[in-house]
């Protein structure tokens, strides 16, 4: 009798222990890793990273999850610093365990110091900075990937402008930082091949408080247009101290100054400044064929409706990265990350940022033809030259 | 020509700024011997508080820069006040570390206060430049060399004319026999700061209508105002001044000669050639050399 009633207790405890095991395969979350740069020098690109991915879980786990599975996660702050980056990659895949890692400190010497620590645990990385590194060579970027363009993009983009108009003459203004040195490289490989004449390669630092001595060599090579590559604020000055002295030429700026607040401090001096960039700011000019248009105004209106104020165009990037990772789950369907980072190079979807197709040869999705041109006019961006959508 | 024209009227805008920075590391060395690393932060404060007292209480631009000058002075004489008065080792290598500290902080609590986005102000005079021999001028260049030069030819003569200025160079020459002569060494120290404080806030208010301003201006304004100093020689206004402008010449003829790209390390290689050939300075100090001689 013992014995039976012995027996019995064991069967049910493990069928207790099966019944529960089960039950946790069946809720176990999905889990996404996200580092921002909730402070310091980055944190104007943080905040509505943060808010805009939160909004997206939210949402997904309201709709049943992904797969019928929920979606967890976790966000850490990486100060705008290398070393609270990497121990927050390091927590987020050792103690919380995550299946994905989406945001990698939203600035490119952020992401490249996350990449190895990913690489070496064998985690999926998504990263939504700029520098092109990042996920080059991918030979050595097994499981890096990102949501952005990189300058090389851009750069073409700004030659396909520059030739639609019949340009050929053109002067840089470029920053001394990694930025700026980087652009320049860039344009030092393509302008050659596509015919465009850099008759001026003028440089500054970032802490410029005057640009006239470079302006003024810019003004005796007579370029038909001169492009900025910088975030500084000295950017502004280049638009006041251009018009200060007198020059009529069309006045660019790359992807990093995409500000609306620069373009009002520079006052009358902005009016008709050209910018090369990602085509969110102009989200609701782009025909009605864009497909990207209706992804734009529906992630508008939804954190609207949210937050009560207007996203930016970092929460588009932090938008379309937390997408990638969403559909990778839903393709590889499994925890297992070989299987996920798989799925991740095969991806092809629709964000708000422009039409992405992965592949094992190319980490990040975007071409040039993703990248649109638009000019400052009258205190709001009017677009000038559309994407053209594979 | 006008080339020519033109990177001399920035030399001398940018290189009058730097120049009022420097007069300001004078000012605080000729009394008290020590060199103030937050004087670079000063400048910052002027601009942003300027910009906030316009834009923020609508007072009339002259108004409120003033008051920009006057509330940087007030947070001078707090600083000094708090710290060197409370140092327990008054020895000028502790207070010049002290000073160090002092610029860290104020960044920082200005990074809190205004944010990171930078300021901007209007100009004084309208944005129309003017054209001399083919070069360019925007007005407000003018209101930054004379401001300058004003300023300097002030300080200056309170210097060399002034009791209190007198006594200022006294402490800096000897301060036990100052203070036995009856001058009261620690509070000229706060004389020399509110001074100096007052000094930079005009630097920074000047300027930002042509520069802008930020949390974070401060740290390099303050470093080439040091270099100027060092360049014209730290216990000379007059010099600190000249430093100032040669530096910023220096800076947009690199610039406009080719080489945009080593805007600094040129203005920084002078400094050393100079610190090995002449470590005075160019011109000598007033301070303690010129008493002790007399």
């Amino acid at each position: 009798m013992r014995l039976a009633r012995m027996a019995s207790i064991v069967l049910g405890v493990s069928l207790m222990l099966l019944a529960g095991s089960a039950r946790a395969e069946e809720v176990r979350a999905y889990r996404i890793g996200a580092i921002f740069s909730l402070t310091g020098s980055g944190a104007l690109l943080g905040e509505r990273m943060k808010t805009t991915v939160e909004m997206l879980v939210e949402e997904v786990n309201r709709n049943g999850g992904i797969n019928g599975h929920p979606v967890k996660l976790i966000i850490y702050d990486a100060g705008s610093e290398v070393t609270k980056a990497v121990e927050a990659a390091n927590r987020l895949i050792t103690q919380d365990e995550v299946d994905i890692i989406s945001g990698a400190g939203n600035m490119s010497g952020l992401a490249l110091a996350i990449k190895p620590v990913a690489a070496r645990y064998g985690v999926p990385m998504i990263s939504n900075a700029g520098a092109r590194s990042i996920v080059e060579p991918v030979e050595k970027s097994r499981w890096a990937f990102k949501s952005h363009l990189t300058d090389r993009e851009v750069i073409g983009r700004a030659i396909d402008y520059w030739k639609s108009k019949g340009i050929s003459r053109v002067a840089l203004l470029s920053d001394t930082s990694g930025f700026g040195t980087s652009a320049r490289d860039e344009l030092k490989l393509q302008a050659g091949p596509s015919g465009i004449d850099v008759v001026a390669w003028e440089e500054f630092d970032m802490a410029a408080t005057d640009l006239t001595p470079q302006l003024t060599r810019i003004r005796s090579a007579n370029p038909e247009v001169i492009l900025c590559w910088t975030v500084a604020p000295s950017g502004v000055l280049f638009m006041k101290n251009a018009r200060q002295l007198g020059l009529q030429q069309i006045l660019m700026h790359g992807f990093g100054y995409v500000v609306p607040k620069y373009m009002q401090m520079a006052g009358d001096a902005a009016e008709g400044a050209v910018l090369v960039s990602l085509r969110y700011p102009v989200g609701e000019q782009l025909p009605d064929s864009d497909p990207t248009k209706k992804v734009i105004l529906q992630y508008n209106a939804q954190y609207k409706a949210k937050y009560g104020s207007e996203p930016d165009v970092y929460g588009a990037e932090a938008y379309d990265g937390l997408l990638m990772a969403f559909k990778a789950f839903e393709k590889a369907n499994s925890f297992d990350k070989e299987k996920l980072r798989e799925a991740l190079e095969h991806l092809e979807f629709i964000g708000t940022n422009g039409v992405y197709q992965f592949s094992p040869e190319k980490h990040y999705g975007l071409t040039k033809g993703d990248a649109v041109v638009f000019e400052w006019h009258n205190g709001g961006w009017k677009l000038l030259m559309d994407a053209t959508t594979r | 020509m006008p080339e020519f024209l033109q990177f001399l009227f920035s030399g001398l805008m940018v290189g009058s700024v730097y120049g009022l920075t420097a007069v300001g590391f004078c000012l605080v060395y000729s009394t008290t011997e020590v060199v103030n690393f937050a004087q670079g932060e000063f400048v910052m404060l002027g601009g942003m508080m300027a910009a906030s007292w316009f834009s923020l209480t609508g007072l009339p631009l002259p108004l409120a820069l003033g008051a920009a000058v006057l509330a940087t002075t007030a947070v001078g004489v707090a600083a000094e006040a708090l710290t060197f008065g409370f140092s327990r080792k008054p020895q000028v290598l502790n207070l010049t570390i002290i000073t160090i500290g002092l610029a860290i902080a104020i960044k920082g609590v200005a990074m809190m206060v205004w944010g990171k986005f930078p300021k901007d102000l209007p100009t004084f005079s309208g944005e129309a430049p003017l054209v001399i021999g083919g070069a360019r001028l925007a007005p407000q260049a003018l209101w930054i060399v004379g401001t300058s030069l004003l300023v300097m030819v002030a300080v200056r003569l309170f210097m060399d004319r002034s009791l209190t200025g007198t006594a200022m160079r006294a402490a800096a020459a000897d301060k036990g026999t100052a203070a036995l002569m009856g001058i009261p060494v620690r509070g000229l120290s706060t004389v020399s700061f509110a001074i100096a404080a007052a000094v930079g806030a005009v630097a920074g208010v000047i300027s930002t209508p042509l520069t802008l301003t930020s949390y974070d201006h401060g740290t390099l304004i303050g470093l080439k105002g040091f270099c100027a100093a060092i360049i014209g020689g730290l216990g000379n206004v007059y010099g600190a001044f000249l430093g100032g402008i040669i530096l910023g010449l220096l800076e947009a003829f690199t610039a406009g000669l080719g080489g945009s790209g080593y805007q600094d390390a040129a203005a920084f290689l002078i400094l050393i050639i100079l610190l090995l050939v002449r470590p005075q300075g160019l011109l000598r100090g007033t301070g303690r050399e010129r008493i002790v001689k007399v």
